[in-house]
């Protein structure tokens, strides 16, 4: 039998158990959502940089303290790594217009707490970190960053 | 059979001849809608028709500007200028000819930009993602080019003696440029590290040095470095390119007395021809959103700079001109940053039309082709056409403010939304440890617990199903529609597609990052194959009528430029 069946038998056996209640999209959430008065009071990434990349004077005033910062995650670049890239609007790609992927100026590198859920580009997240700004290269994957959230917790908005 | 009011017989003399305009007026006359038709019915009545030689031609495509794009142009347009938006004439909408256009290429519905190009550029329909060669090549089989060749237009002013320019927001490299002066078996051969082995047909960007080389473009001004410089050399602005050849473009097209131009205050220099070709490459991939841009050209600056240089030729110029970010922002699905590139292309169209004179200047102005973009009703006069539909209001004009329009599931909705994209409500979720197997396995559930009895149990055969709680399980698990997907690392997790609308706040809607809702997920939203305008001004424009074929419009620049008495 293949793996697949045996989950979906165990899924059928364990939903008969559980009843319909399960199927709630709310408890389909990994993580209890972020309040949305909470969401909407964090920075925005864009907030971060100035049109011309330059830090802004809140992310100088942010530096060193712990931020909460709304946005998206970016595809991880490699499975259970423990940072990902937060853009401020979904990374999509294009077929057409690129060849290679794209990545926009304005992106924070997050490094979390404790291996996280890995969540579609497209669904809303807050990230609570340390805030550090400059730029540094990932030892393990070369990825150059500027500006950074580490000991960083993730949480759906 | 009708019956002729009084009323009736009123305005049929009325719209049948100005000298009884006066005696027979309905009591509708003074309307301001009935004076201002009244006034574009003599002003079209008093046009001529222009069969002059056109001296200048001037092709100006926004990308992914359809009907409907443009139309959100035009509210958001009009809005920002303090009106409804409705009542809002964009540029190019005052052009005097109009005609709808069939965008299809040879094999798709749906085109991409390199056939729709071709077709306009080079006069025939080919195939998607292929540049100016015939629908006999094989998207990416080089070997079969050189035999399937087209000549673009911008060859063909040239050898007439004009002077010629291409300027896009996107990379010079990408596929409606490229239009303009390449011939490539795939539009991604921007530059060498994409051409199969044995290729021996030049990659997009060598081709645009050479033809500068050549003296067939004068102007060439875009986004796209990274394809013009080695791996080993960083642009200006630190970033790498891309060629593997190790060949430096930008310094042999200096070699050969072109100006480099890079950023704003290069720029502003750029000056006349007579100093030699321009070549403005003012990013390493595309030019900036107009929203995000700072410290490189705007395209009306880009517009106005060219016609400057270009407008000293003794025999005319033809300057092919995109906004090539409409389209990446509506693939990006984010309306906000569409509508400022929309605008930004018609102060484009506005400063070609000031700098030049429309006795011996056929402008066209078009897309070339449309996307999946959509229009939810019913909105009030005025509602944000980037926001959140506003209801009308019956006993006034401008839109309810307190009271938006609910779907069936209790929430407002943006005016504008995508038929598919990366704003899709459906998303992909992990399910939860809960309903997860293999999610329990890792964090070592329990002996005894359901997920170790079903690992442990993995060959055994399944209970058969019975009654009530079993069959509504399956019937639940069946509407679950999971799909399991393993990483590099061997773990598996299962997944669903599932979707609801949260709520949504006008701030929310009407944020510049915003992505419009979608329905169908996808990373990247789709161009569709509904028709686009053709906008036109100049010589021979008025060929453009009904519903044309794309390559149409190639013949009508050629006849303007070149069969004109």
């Amino acid at each position: 039998m293949s793996r697949t069946s045996t989950r979906r038998r165990w899924l059928r056996d364990h939903l008969a158990m559980a009843g319909a209640i399960a199927l709630s999209p709310v408890l389909l959430s990994r993580s209890a959502p972020v309040p949305a008065e909470q969401a909407t009071a964090a920075v925005r990434l864009r907030e971060l940089y100035e049109k011309d990349g330059s830090f802004s004077a809140l992310a100088q005033s942010l530096a060193g303290k712990r931020v909460p910062v709304r946005g998206f995650m970016a595809p991880p670049l490699k499975a259970d790594a423990a940072f990902f890239v937060l853009t401020k609007r979904p990374m999509s790609t294009c077929p057409f217009c690129e060849s290679a992927a794209e990545w926009p100026r304005d992106i924070l590198v997050v490094r979390t707490k404790r291996r996280f859920d890995v969540l579609a580009f497209n669904i809303g997240i807050v990230v609570d970190g340390v805030l550090e700004l400059g730029t540094e290269t990932d030892p393990g994957t070369g990825f150059v960053s500027r500006v950074r959230l580490t000991d960083a917790i993730v949480e759906r908005v | 059979m009708l019956q002729r009011t009084p009323l009736a017989v009123a305005v049929a003399t009325l719209l049948l001849g100005s000298v009884a305009l006066a005696q027979e007026l309905p009591p509708q006359a003074d309307n301001a809608w009935f004076t201002e038709a009244q006034a574009t019915l003599q002003e079209r009545l008093a046009r001529q028709l222009n069969t002059s030689r056109a001296k200048n031609v001037i092709l100006m495509i926004s990308d992914g500007n359809g009907v409907g794009t443009n139309y959100a142009t035009r509210l958001w347009h009009g809005q920002q200028n303090g009106n409804y938006g409705d009542e809002n004439v964009l540029p190019q909408e005052s052009m005097p000819h109009l005609a709808l256009v069939k965008t299809y290429n040879v094999n798709a519905q749906t085109p991409d930009s390199s056939g729709t190009g071709t077709a306009m550029l080079s006069g025939v329909k080919t195939k998607a993602g292929v540049v100016n060669v015939n629908e006999n090549v094989s998207r990416g089989d080089c070997s079969t080019v050189m035999d399937n060749a087209l000549t673009p237009i911008t060859r063909m002013m040239s050898d007439a003696g004009k002077a010629t320019g291409i300027i896009s927001t996107a990379r010079i490299t990408h596929a409606t440029p490229a239009s303009g002066f390449a011939q490539s078996a795939d539009r991604n051969f921007e530059d060498d590290s994409g051409l199969p082995e044995g290729c021996e047909v030049p990659d997009i960007a060598t081709q645009l040095v050479t033809a500068m080389s050549e003296g067939w473009v004068d102007i060439a001004m875009g986004g796209g470095r990274r394809h013009f410089l080695p791996a080993e050399v960083t642009d200006e602005e630190g970033q790498a390119g891309r060629r593997t050849d190790g060949v430096n473009l930008i310094e042999q097209a200096q070699a050969a007395g072109a100006r480099y131009v890079f950023d704003d205050a290069s720029f502003a220099d750029v000056g006349s021809l007579d100093d030699g070709p321009i070549l403005g490459l003012f990013e390493s991939s595309h030019m900036q959103y107009e929203y995000d841009r700072t410290g490189e050209p705007s395209l009306a600056e880009m517009v106005e700079a060219s016609i400057g240089a270009l407008q000293g030729a003794e025999q005319g110029f033809f300057l092919e001109v995109e906004a090539g970010r409409v389209d990446h922002a509506n693939h990006a699905g984010n309306l906000h940053r569409v509508l400022e590139d929309g605008v930004a292309f018609a102060e484009a169209v506005a400063v070609a039309r000031e700098l030049t004179d429309e006795s011996d200047t056929l402008i066209i102005v078009t897309a070339d082709h449309e996307h999946a973009i959509a229009f939810n009703g019913y909105c009030g006069r005025g509602t944000p056409i980037t926001g959140l539909c506003h209801a009308i209001d019956g006993e006034g004009v401008e839109y309810l403010a307190d009271t938006l329009e609910l779907a069936d599931d209790g929430r407002p909705y943006s005016v504008v939304g995508y038929l598919n994209g990366p704003g899709s409500v459906i998303r992909k979720e992990a399910m939860p440890p809960a309903l997860s197997m293999e999610a329990d396995h890792e964090q070592g559930g329990g002996e005894g617990t359901g997920t170790d009895m079903a690992m442990n149990d993995a060959d055994a055969e399944p209970a058969p199903i019975g009654t009530g709680g079993d069959v509504v399980a399956q019937q639940l698990l069946d509407r679950l529609d999971i799909t399991t997907e393993t990483d590099e690392a061997g773990n598996s997790t299962d997944y669903r597609w599932i979707g609801s609308r949260g709520p949504l706040t006008q701030e929310e809607a009407t944020d510049p990052d915003y992505l419009q809702q979608a329905t169908i997920p996808k990373s990247s939203e789709t161009h569709s194959g509904e028709d686009v305008a053709v906008y036109a001004s100049g010589p021979f424009a008025h060929l453009f009528d009904g519903t044309v074929e794309q390559n149409f419009i190639f013949h009508v620049m050629h006849h303007a430029a070149f069969g004109a008495e």
